[in-house]
């Protein structure tokens, strides 16, 4: 904790030049911020407020010759006594507690890897965050076929290492695998970003500090467990929060392979979501799904920043 | 410098704005669509001939993928950007109606084609309360039971005439325990779970084992669905297939939708689309054998209906667009890309063109079903909630789900979506 002490303080120096508060200079201020602050009031702030306005009525989706009535909390009543709604927020947990173990590993692990003096370090670099650009959509399509049941490429490959002993697994099709095999792809997909995270993070790290630790004498083990490691904290809640919040959002893999199927076991809240507002076309209740999901998120998010105060960043 | 620059902008957009004028000048008809790539491209022919014939008409094409179509739609509505022709998957034509984004076609189409439809094909096109004709197609469709024969010869099973000497549900269940055990079969039946389970394909193939079983999605008179579908036969029936399933002798829904006709034919029968049977002919040759869809209660059931060509309320040049959809039902190399893809007729001279449905021919079994057991889907506004809520019981069900349970939820989740829509008028006084 000492350690990072200075560093800190040094960046927070830079960031904060001396401001002459002149009125020219406020226009100007005013002026470079009013695009953005317009912009998100439109299509941000407005659309929000009005979807809390459209969770109390039962506003279809398209005009329909029937009238739109205020019901007030009907639709948040209905939600909240669906099992449907429950299973998918159950499933989003589950998603989140497994994907946050192995994305947020996946990433670090290899950050660390690559963040040694490898040759060609930054073509493997590229290499290890092509997927993260890679559309979820064509990631999803490969992967769907390599899950094919029961003679799809990864279950030939189990079968072959298993010497035939362990039985085709039906990665999408068995409601005890359908998430699991979710995670595995998601996390593969995204662990990128992370791992870019982690590479600033370890880069941000001062050199002196590994010296000096060279010096106390400190072996490889020590110097990861006391230098990066508290050197890595900001990074490491910073990374959690933005995969827990992500995590949540998990839509684009179930809507293109499962569809929230086999038994409701990869429903989650936003597929939930998108399908009561456009298959079934009942806006309001969706939109009451989204004031729900932005409480659940907004708590977490609020929860998780008392953590980040506690590591006292 | 500022104040010419802007002037010779000013000058430019205005000589662009002249350009475009010109363009605009033809009248456009928006047609939106569904399909294949080859169908997709069919199209887009149809559309390029039409345009030769008619210099002044601008045909643009609007493509929106089938699992998706009603989204799709929905967007188009909610951006008032209706197109003028649109295609649409019958059942759901009663909820467009109702909603006012059809108008009747009669006055729009050819005489001669109005008068080429088939009964079944002029059903799937009426609104049942006005008894007008909003929609039509050169198509209609069914479901048969397509066997191998290797296979069926190998148990010895009874190869039905036609639609009269249908299966039983005692043989075909029989049929089924045989098939298990015989040499190369990996499974005895392929309901195409393949699909996925948000697709119109279960309501479509699964809601006529219900109706021949003896009940059905929802009761047409009441319009409630509670008391229907879940009611004896309903849950019978569907336990029945959750028994298939988990005897493992249906294809799972990750396997595809080829099993029947994959190398080595892993799948000895097939609860198919007559869309079919073009693919698997050619892969199995006379191994081939085409059934009526076996009888799983008193009477024998199969489904109709198809993807039929509707012209909006939208539409400011409706006149145009019933031409162009009269031009496209009879342009001969849309019917001859549709008889290649085995298309099941919907217009009587379409069917005389076609050998494969004729009297002898291959799938005549298919078409004999039409006049003898098709059932449509329920012809009612809330068709999208009752297909949405059927197709999660299916799921739930066919992975093992309590078979009571899932129905009961699902006939709520339907008679609540017609009460929220006050049992969408006039459809609550319609008995």
């Amino acid at each position: 904790m000492t350690l990072q002490q200075p560093a800190l303080t040094a960046t927070a120096a830079v960031a904060r030049p001396a401001r002459r508060r002149d009125k020219g200079r406020l226009f100007q201020e005013i002026g470079m911020l009013a695009p953005a602050v317009v912009l998100l009031t439109i299509f941000l702030i407005v659309p929000f407020l009005l979807s809390f306005w459209t969770a109390m009525t039962n506003q279809p989706l398209v005009p329909r010759p029937t009238p739109v009535r205020f019901i007030g909390l009907t639709n948040f009543l209905r939600i909240l006594k669906d099992d449907l709604f429950w299973t998918s927020l159950w499933n989003v947990s589950r998603f989140t507690f497994w994907i946050l173990p192995v994305q947020c590993g996946l990433a670090f692990a290899t950050a660390l890897l690559l963040h040694q003096k490898l040759p060609f370090r930054n073509f493997f670099r590229g290499l290890f965050f092509l997927p993260a650009i890679t559309s979820m959509v064509v990631v999803c399509v490969i992967w769907g076929t390599l899950f094919q049941y029961p003679t799809g490429p990864l279950n030939q490959v189990i079968g072959f290492l298993s010497g035939g002993h362990i039985q085709p697994i039906d990665w999408l099709g068995d409601p005890n695998w359908a998430m699991f095999s979710i995670v595995l792809l998601s996390a593969w997909q995204a662990y990128g970003f992370q791992m870019i995270v982690y590479l600033a993070g370890l880069q941000g790290i001062p050199d002196e500090l590994y010296d000096a630790a060279r010096i106390d004498g400190a072996n490889a083990f020590q110097r990861f467990w006391h230098v990066t490691m508290p050197g890595l904290r900001p990074t490491h809640v910073f990374v959690l929060v933005i995969t827990t919040i992500q995590a949540f959002k998990l839509y684009t893999q179930v809507a293109v392979l499962t569809q929230g199927g086999p038994k409701s076991s990869t429903e989650t809240v936003v597929h939930y979501m998108v399908r009561t507002g456009f298959e079934e076309q009942k806006l309001g209740l969706a939109s009451a799904v989204s004031v729900i999901l932005f409480l659940i998120v907004l708590v977490i998010a609020l929860l998780q920043r008392q953590l980040l105060r506690r590591f006292d960043v | 410098m500022m104040g010419k620059r802007l002037l010779s902008l000013l000058t430019t957009s205005a000589a662009l704005g002249l350009v475009m004028g010109q363009a605009e000048a033809k009248t456009v008809i928006q047609v939106m669509h569904q399909g294949d790539p080859g169908w997709v491209s069919t199209y887009g022919e149809v559309a390029k001939r039409f345009e030769a014939a008619n210099p002044d008409v601008d045909i643009e094409l609007i493509y929106a993928p089938h699992d998706a179509y009603n989204e799709k739609f929905s967007a188009a509505v909610m951006s008032k950007q209706l197109p003028d022709v649109m295609e649409l998957d019958a059942p759901f034509l009663a909820n467009y109606v109702w909603s006012g984004y059809l108008q009747p076609i009669k006055p729009l189409i050819d005489q001669d084609i109005l008068e080429d439809m088939t009964e079944s094909n002029v059903a799937q096109g009426t609104y049942p309360i006005d008894k007008e004709l909003y929609a039509v197609g050169l198509t209609d469709s069914s479901v048969v039971l397509y066997g191998n024969r290797k296979y069926l010869e190998a148990i010895g099973a009874r190869i039905p005439k036609g639609v009269d000497d249908a299966w039983t549900r005692e043989e075909f269940e029989g049929y089924l325990e045989k098939l298990s055990k015989v040499e190369g079969v990996k499974w005895p039946i392929d309901t195409f779970r393949g699909y996925g389970i948000k697709t119109e394909w279960i309501t479509y193939a699964y809601g006529p084992i219900l109706q021949s079983a003896g009940c059905d999605l929802i009761d047409r008179k009441t319009w409630k669905s509670v008391g229907t579908l879940d009611s004896d036969p309903c849950v019978d029936a569907l336990t029945m297939m959750q028994t298939w399933v988990k005897n493992g002798w249906v294809v799972p829904q990750s396997s595809g939708t080829n099993q029947f006709f994959a190398e080595g034919h892993p799948a000895a029968l097939a609860f198919g689309g007559h869309w079919i049977y073009a693919e698997a002919a050619a892969s199995m040759k006379d191994d081939i054998v085409v059934m009526p869809l076996p009888k799983f209660g008193p009477k024998g059931v199969s489904p109709n209906g198809t993807w039929i060509w509707g012209i909006t309320t939208a539409s400011e040049h409706p006149d145009i667009a019933g031409k162009f959809v009269s031009f496209m039902l009879k342009d001969k190399q849309y019917r001859d890309y549709a008889r290649e893809d085995s298309a099941y007729p919907g217009l009587k001279s379409f069917a005389a063109d076609s050998p494969l449905y004729n009297a002898g021919g291959p799938m005549a079994v298919a078409f004999e079903q039409a006049s003898k057991t098709a059932i449509a889907r329920p012809p009612h506004p809330a068709y999208p909630a009752i297909t949405s809520a059927f197709m999660g019981a299916v799921d739930e069900i066919f992975n093992g789900g309590d078979v009571k349970a899932a129905l009961t939820a699902a006939a709520e989740k339907i008679d609540e979506d017609i009460e929220e829509n006050d049992g969408y008028p006039p459809f609550d006084e319609q008995q």
